[in-house]
Order: structure tokens, then C-alpha cells, then sequence
């Protein structure tokens, strides 16, 4: 069982299940929510998580279009959650900094690399992708 | 691109613009960063609040942060994406959260701070100044 609470502790969550993977975000939105740096996320089955608090909740179209659900914490402002509500069945991406342990694991792979700023220290250790997973791979064959 | 810099929050619902340069720009590797910024780090822009017009609304929480320095962050009461921290030792002056700026331009971390409380995988530019805790604050100038 895996836990994580928001920064004022108003949210808590447990996670009933082992990780699917964990990538880092770097799309636009991704930016504009993690004060400049790519989210890192670490994908659940959306039925493993459980939040206790209340959330806000803001729906919006992503970089890859789908429809998205984003969550934080009302109180704190703290960034919880993503899920993918069209097309369904996706993963749950929990944000990494939210979990008691925020290196159960570590990112796999970078996505939407092509809209990081210059300056962004990409590890060039694992996989790159312009835009999402299933995008163009750009850092050859590492695997 | 240098000011006046425009930003908005994701969703719209908070806007700004800020017509002088940052004091300085860095990112932060505290853990309370990075559970309220995605996991972090927030890469920070100090400017002076005279300078700063904000609309919209914001909401406001604080805490006492790593450094024992009373730290609110500003966010959007809407979509909740960061945008502002507050420390009660900086009259006068917010940090901007980077990511919030539509064209940031040249503004780029110039040091890492709380690098003790970063992850094993995190990459961080051997290029910048790098502190373990918080930095000493500049010797104030009144």
C-alpha cells in the first residue's frame, strides 16, 4: 500500500497497487502547473486510488487532445492528479511529489520534449518523445 | 524577450504582467516544492511586486517552510497551477513561478537550492550554483 498527502495534509490518498510506470511531462500545460519543470508522474490503475479530502477538479483539453481531469488541492493549491477521462481506461497519473515516498520510481521516459525550454537538464539516459508515448522517439535506440 | 512578461495560470482565471526584470532567477528542490508543484522543482523568479499587476483571483496558503522562513504560495483558486510565493523575509517582492509566463524568453534557473532534498534521478545543470539547504539572504541595502 502506497500513501501521499497534499502540502497542508487536507488531501490523503492510498494506492492499492504497484506502479504501471513513471514518465515526466514536459508539454506546455505541464509547464505552466509545475512552475516551469515537467510534472513527473507515476501511473496507477485508476481504481487503486483512493483520495480523502476535498479536491478541486478542472477538465481540459490536453496537448495529445484528449479530455483530461486534473485535481489539487483546494486549500494548498497542491497539484494531485491527472486522469484521462477521453478516451477512457488510461492510466492515473499521480504526481510523483505527492507521494510519501516520491521515488517509488523514477521517471522511464521523457514525453513532449519538444515543447521543453532550452535550458531543461533532459537526462539522456531514457527514451525522448517529441509529444506523447506513442509519438516520434528522438534519442535513438537507448530502451 | 525581456518585460513586460504576460502569464497566466492554465486556466485563464489569473492573469499578470510585470514590467521590470527579475532580481534573480533559481529553482528549488525543497520536498514541500515539490509536492505542490508536480513534483518539482519550481523554478522561481524574484520581482519586485510594485512592478506586478495581477487579475483574477488567487488564493493563498502558508506554512513555515524547510528554511524556518514563513513561506504563502499563491495559486489559482480555479485550476489551482501555481503562480506566486511569498516570504515574509522579502518586502515587497513575490517569486513568479516560471512555467506561468507565456514567453519567459531568456529567463532560465541561474542556481539549484535544496539540492539535499532532491531525487536520486533528478538532473541538475552542473552549470549552476548549487546550494545543499537554503542560500544566506543578501546583506539588506537600508
Amino acid at each position: 500500500m502506497h500513501t501521499g498527502q497534499c502540502l497542508c495534509g487536507q488531501v490523503t490518498f492510498t494506492i492499492d497497487a504497484e506502479p504501471l510506470g513513471a514518465r515526466a511531462c514536459w508539454c506546455r500545460d505541464c509547464q505552466r502547473i509545475a512552475s516551469g519543470s515537467a510534472t513527473i508522474n507515476v501511473l496507477f490503475p485508476e481504481v487503486a486510488v483512493v483520495y480523502t479530502g476535498e479536491i478541486g477538479t478542472i477538465a481540459m483539453t490536453a496537448d495529445s487532445g484528449n479530455t483530461v481531469e486534473r485535481g489539487f488541492c483546494p486549500q494548498c493549491g497542491a497539484q494531485l492528479y491527472s486522469k484521462t477521462v477521453e478516451p477512457a481506461g488510461m492510466p492515473m497519473r499521480v504526481r510523483a511529489g505527492t507521494l510519501d515516498d516520491p521515488e517509488l520510481m523514477a521517471p522511464q521516459s521523457l514525453i513532449w520534449v519538444e515543447s521543453a525550454p532550452s535550458w531543461a537538464p533532459l537526462d539522456f539516459k531514457i527514451p525522448h518523445f517529441e509529444q506523447g508515448p506513442d509519438s516520434t522517439r528522438i534519442n535513438g535506440d537507448v530502451q | 524577450m525581456t518585460a513586460p512578461y504576460q502569464g497566466h495560470c492554465s486556466c485563464g482565471a489569473v492573469s499578470l504582467e510585470i514590467t521590470s526584470e527579475p532580481l534573480w532567477v533559481r529553482q528549488c528542490w525543497c520536498r514541500q516544492c515539490r509536492r505542490i508543484a508536480a513534483s518539482g522543482p519550481t523554478n522561481n523568479a524574484l520581482f519586485m511586486t510594485d512592478a506586478m499587476t495581477v487579475t483574477g483571483d488567487v488564493a493563498w496558503w502558508d506554512y513555515e517552510a524547510a528554511s524556518g522562513n514563513r513561506i504563502a504560495h499563491g495559486f489559482c483558486a480555479t485550476c489551482g497551477t501555481q503562480m506566486f510565493g511569498r516570504n515574509a523575509a522579502r518586502d515587497g517582492a513575490w517569486v513568479v513561478r516560471l512555467g506561468v509566463l507565456d514567453d519567459a524568453g531568456d529567463l532560465a534557473p541561474k542556481s539549484a537550492i535544496w539540492t539535499s532534498e532532491a531525487p536520486d534521478w533528478a538532473t541538475i545543470d552542473p552549470d549552476l550554483e548549487q546550494f545543499e539547504h537554503q542560500p544566506p539572504l543578501p546583506p539588506r541595502k537600508d
